[in-house]
């Protein structure tokens, strides 16, 4: 096995980029889709830890390991992957253009892979651009206008994500020897430039996480795109913001203003996605306000790592975390589908399945997701933190029941062509959400596994739930059902209404000095004519790029303070 | 054999020249054999010399054209840099423009021109002096024009004259430049150090300016790049090879061989020289970006895209440290091989669906397949998403500036490239998810149908270099390889 271990690590990128040669001749490309994943899906289960294979000869030279955090996300992800994989050739068998849209899959497909097991800055970045890029095409793939813009927001986000990560990559790689993550981490530790690379990182990544603010494009683009899509969206592309997080936050020195400021702002998305979620009327976006939250909860974690003095047992705790929940968002995701897909008799079941993944997120005692947030007790410690992620539980258990709810409400249609592979792989995926947690528990936590069944645990999972079905029913009946509306994206809207306020500036101002001029004119005041005319004619060309300008000006002046 | 490599190079696309002139005008297929012949013959011998000069050979012909006035052309690795790029992309132009211009009017005239063009590039990459690389220069300027100015309308004659206007005044200061400086010294070959040892250095500095402001006009740097927008009135493939061969180029060239071949970093370093001219560049990135924005016209975005584009070059060389040469040489090609594709594309959009402005795209991807394809390509590489050439480009720049102690350059490249996904991806947008306005498809076009397939081949094959330059970056025969090769062997403390 050992020889061929690191071909298996090269397979994983490989397969799926072979396979998007293959897209153009075939007929039918979206079967290909569930086997691209699976090189990955092997190597994470056959390849040993430590395996490794070196491009030295591509770009400026990318490798790419399987390390003990590699495997794990590895696994999860190519599973899931594999999987939505399956589903999506039952969901998209009449879509239109299944050629581009195989094509997107494959790229974004092994962009992820390749994020989670890439050994150095520059093979990441590779992949990380090729994921976001990518994922456009699967957002917009209904091409309805919602999903267009939808889509323009994704753009914009992930282009300036981009942007910023490359900015931290290029300062931090300076001190650095090679480019591996270890030596970036050591030579951001002792650069002057650190705090500039930190903000980087911390926008790269947390637009990918869904950081609020930084959150608006998610909540937007996980419910338009195809529900496969949007299960590996929230499942597995986040997590690449995550481990990105894992990856490169410097070692060394103590941060404890860079510690507390992600520690509050992955707590205050873990309760703003919460609030903003309830108020939503679609299942999908509600799952994608989850998603943030969730995410808030595991970047509060990997802050207080940093202040910590060793981080294994934190990013551990993380890693278990992500497992089981992209796995369980996965798993609802595709239960969207699949209700709509089943038909009458089959609902309930299916329904109430989904109310056992979707409670194992809060943390339903006995499911993988009581061990997930078991886990991430002891990183968190006891203190207000602690308070407040258990108090996040209950929040958790709240969107949850809403979704429920939400999801419960569907028309019950006949059944689909294609329902019961949907059906087969939404249920396997809910089986592996459900049950891996319980397998890795050991290899990511000090504690036994036995500490999940223990009273005290088993209490802890449960209260929170009940609690929520107690203040969600009061809610109901304070309100009689009818929560304000918030729109999906929420401040994005607000975005949108200054990105638009900003193009009428010009015209406004064009309108003002037409009046003027006829006001002018009409006094037979010619001098100032001409004047106003050339201003004119300079405002309209330079009303977009002119506000640009003052951006990019306002960037240069804040960065002559960076230091070297 | 290592005194007549330099000139039989130079005579391919010469004798080319001269054999086309004098060709009646419909005797096509005589003028296209004697173009390819021209152009392989000449890819042939440029990869013998890359062969020798990676091993270290150096070829040099000298001729004396007054005591004291060489006339020398040598090859080291930097000529060979620029050499084989122009020998390369004029073939391919070449195929372009005969499949491009059809059986136009004038054709043995712009063919002579066209070659006469690729002559002077060539004499250009292979100077050994100053002098000899100003009396190419002039060459070039006077080539060119007949090539701005082909079709012959009144707009064209309009921008030829623009250009004249722009391209003299600047060889006119380039030349005040080049005698001050040699009624100092006396003649000037390029790499040989210790020239300037002794001189004053507030004429040295002087001296500096002139020099950079007459080169500056062909490499298009803010506010001297007024000519370029204008000259896209001229057939795609001659703004193809404007943009990414010949013009520009040569005045990048320039800039380099003056900040390292005839001042030496070190002096650079101690004139202070270097960060004005860093600041002028990242300027007219920004601001040719800017621009680049505003503009609906397809060909005169891409032009404002190369002001900002070529201006890499010069920051990369005036920032001095090892990393960011490496990344303003390596942008010399890779700009050259995104850019042509790019030109190629509008070219074939315009000549196959008339299309000029962004507005027109919508839906051409289905059309048009391989064109958009080799577009989106180069886009995706001018924004800088690897593995497209442009990332690699970026990142030498980038951690060269760092490294340069020149940290205010990362935000101007970040900017860059946030402005170019700007101009770039709407287009790209437009392409591929935009839906066809219903009615509009052009008569005969068939999905999927190109035909003119010599228009398609070049771009196909420029965007396949574009992408195989960054995935094969490593190689020592890539651009970067040989980049890495020449600031090694020459400008390595």
């Amino acid at each position: 096995m050992n020889g061929l271990a690191p071909l298996l690590l090269l397979l994983t990128i490989a397969v799926p980029l072979a396979a998007l040669v293959l897209v153009p001749l075939l007929t039918r490309p979206l079967r290909l889709l569930p086997w691209a994943a699976l090189p990955g899906l092997a190597t994470a289960l056959l390849a040993p830890i430590g395996t490794r294979f070196e491009l030295s000869l591509l770009l400026i030279g990318i490798s790419v390991e399987l390390d003990a955090t590699a495997v794990l996300f590895l696994g999860f992800g190519s599973l899931l992957w594999l999987l939505a994989g399956f589903f999506a050739t039952a969901y998209l068998r009449n879509s239109h253009n299944p050629q581009l849209f195989s094509a997107f899959w494959l790229l974004t497909l092994t962009g992820t892979l390749g994020t989670f097991i890439a050994a150095d800055i520059a093979g990441f970045y590779l992949f990380f651009a090729m994921m976001s890029l990518a994922a456009y095409g699967l957002v917009i793939h209904e091409r309805t206008e919602s999903a267009r813009r939808a889509g323009r927001i994704y753009i914009v986000l992930a282009v300036l994500g981009e942007s910023a990560l490359i900015a931290a990559f290029m300062l931090a790689a300076t001190g650095a020897t090679t480019l591996a993550f270890a030596d970036v981490r050591a030579a951001m530790s002792d650069s002057a430039a650190s705090s500039w690379v930190l903000a980087g990182l911390v926008l790269g990544f947390g637009i990918k996480a869904g950081l609020v603010p930084l959150h608006v494009w998610l909540p937007l683009a996980h419910p338009q795109a195809p529900t496969p899509a949007s299960a590996v969206l929230s499942g597995v592309i986040v997590k690449a913001g995550i481990i990105g997080f894992m990856r490169l936050l410097p070692d060394a020195g103590v941060w404890p203003v860079a510690s507390a400021a992600l520690v509050a702002v992955g707590l205050f998305t873990a309760g703003y996605g919460v609030l903003i979620g309830l108020l939503q009327r679609d299942a999908k976006a509600i799952l994608a306000y989850s998603t943030l939250s969730q995410m808030g909860l595991v970047v509060s974690v990997i802050g207080a790592a940093l202040a910590a003095t060793t981080r294994e047992s934190h990013y551990a705790a993380v890693t278990l975390y992500v497992v089981h929940h992209g796995l369980a968002k996965g798993a609802l995701f595709l239960g969207i589908g699949v209700l709509a897909a089943i038909g009458g008799r089959w609902r309930a079941p299916v329904l109430a399945a989904l109310g056992v993944t979707a409670l194992a997120i809060a943390g339903l005692p006995v499911s993988g997701g009581a061990l997930a947030k078991l886990a991430i007790k002891g990183p968190l410690g006891g203190g207000m933190i602690g308070t407040m992620a258990t108090l996040s539980a209950v929040g958790t258990a709240l969107i949850m029941l809403r979704f429920l709810q939400v999801a419960g409400r569907g028309s019950r249609s006949s059944r689909l062509p294609g329902a019961w592979l949907m059906t087969f792989t939404w249920a396997a995926t809910t089986l592996a959400a459900l049950v891996l947690p319980w397998l890795l528990f050991e290899r990511l936590s000090d504690l036994p596994r036995v500490s999940a069944l223990t009273t005290a645990s088993l209490w802890s999972g449960a209260w929170p739930i009940l609690l929520a079905l107690v203040v969600g029913a009061l809610i109901m009946r304070a309100t009689g059902g009818a929560l304000p509306r918030v729109p999906q994206g929420d401040v994005v809207v607000l975005g949108e209404a200054l990105a638009r306020r900003l193009a009428n500036v010009g015209s406004l101002l064009g309108a003002r000095v037409s009046t003027l001029r006829a006001w002018l004119s009409a006094r037979r005041v010619t001098v100032p004519l001409a004047l106003i005319d050339r201003l004119e004619r300079g405002l309209q060309s330079w009303s977009l790029s002119g506000s640009l300008a003052l951006l990019l000006i306002l960037t240069l002046a804040i960065a002559l303070r960076l230091p070297g | 054999m290592n005194a007549v490599l330099p000139v039989l190079v130079l005579a391919t696309s010469l004798l080319t020249a001269l054999a086309i002139f004098p060709l009646a005008p419909a005797r096509q297929r005589a003028r296209t054999v004697i173009n390819l012949v021209g152009a392989l013959a000449k890819l042939v011998l440029v990869a013998i010399m890359l062969e020798s000069v990676a091993r270290g050979e150096v070829y040099e012909t000298r001729l004396t054209l007054l005591p004291g006035l060489d006339f020398l052309l040598r090859v080291d690795a930097l000529s060979l840099l620029f050499l084989t790029l122009s020998a390369s992309l004029w073939l391919l132009t070449t195929i372009y423009a005969i499949s491009y211009l059809g059986r136009g009017k004038n054709l043995s005239r712009f063919f002579g021109f066209f070659s006469l063009c690729v002559a002077a590039t060539t004499g250009i990459a292979l100077s050994g002096t100053l002098i000899t690389f100003f009396i190419f220069y002039e060459v070039l300027t006077l080539a060119t024009w007949p090539l701005v100015v082909h079709r012959g309308t009144t707009g064209a004659m309009a921008a030829g004259r623009r250009y004249l206007a722009y391209t003299l005044a600047g060889s006119a200061v380039l030349l005040v430049g080049i005698v001050w400086l040699e009624s100092l010294t006396g003649p000037i070959e390029f790499a040989r150090p210790g020239q300037l040892a002794g001189i004053d250095p507030g004429a040295l500095k002087a001296i500096f300016w002139l020099l950079i402001a007459g080169l500056g006009v062909k490499t298009a740097i803010v506010p001297l790049h007024g000519w370029l927008p204008a000259a896209m009135v001229a057939p795609a493939p001659v703004s193809a090879l404007l943009h990414a061969v010949a013009v520009v180029k040569a005045g990048a060239f320039g800039v380099v061989r003056i900040i390292y071949d005839v001042y030496g970093s070190g002096l650079v370093h101690e004139l202070a020289v270097g960060l004005p001219l860093a600041i002028i560049a990242s300027v007219t990135i920004l601001y040719g970006s800017l621009r680049a924005l505003q503009e609906v016209d397809i060909k005169r975005r891409l032009a404002y895209s190369t002001v900002s584009q070529v201006s890499y070059i010069v920051l990369g060389a005036s920032v001095l440290g090892p990393f960011a040469t490496i990344g303003g040489l390596v942008h010399l090609v890779h700009q050259g091989l995104m850019k042509i594709t790019l030109f190629f594309a509008a070219g074939a959009l315009s000549e196959r669906l008339h299309i000029h402005k962004v507005s027109e795209l919508n839906g051409v991807g289905r059309v048009m397949p391989w064109t958009a394809a080799a577009f989106t390509t180069a886009a995706l590489g001018m924004v800088g998403v690897p593995p497209v050439a442009g990332f690699i480009s970026k990142w030498y720049l980038g951690v060269g500036a760092v490294q340069g102690g020149f940290g205010w350059v990362i935000p101007v490249l970040v900017g860059s490239s946030l402005l170019n996904a700007a101009y770039f991806l709407p287009l790209v947008y437009r392409l591929w998810f935009a839906p066809m306005p219903a009615g509009t498809a052009p008569a005969g076009a068939v999905p999927g149908r190109e035909r003119q397939v010599w228009l398609i081949i070049p771009m196909v094959i420029t965007a396949l270099a574009a992408i195989l330059s960054g995935v094969l970056a490593g190689f020592a025969l890539s651009p970067l390889g040989w980049a890495t090769l020449i600031v090694e062997r020459n400008y390595l403390p």
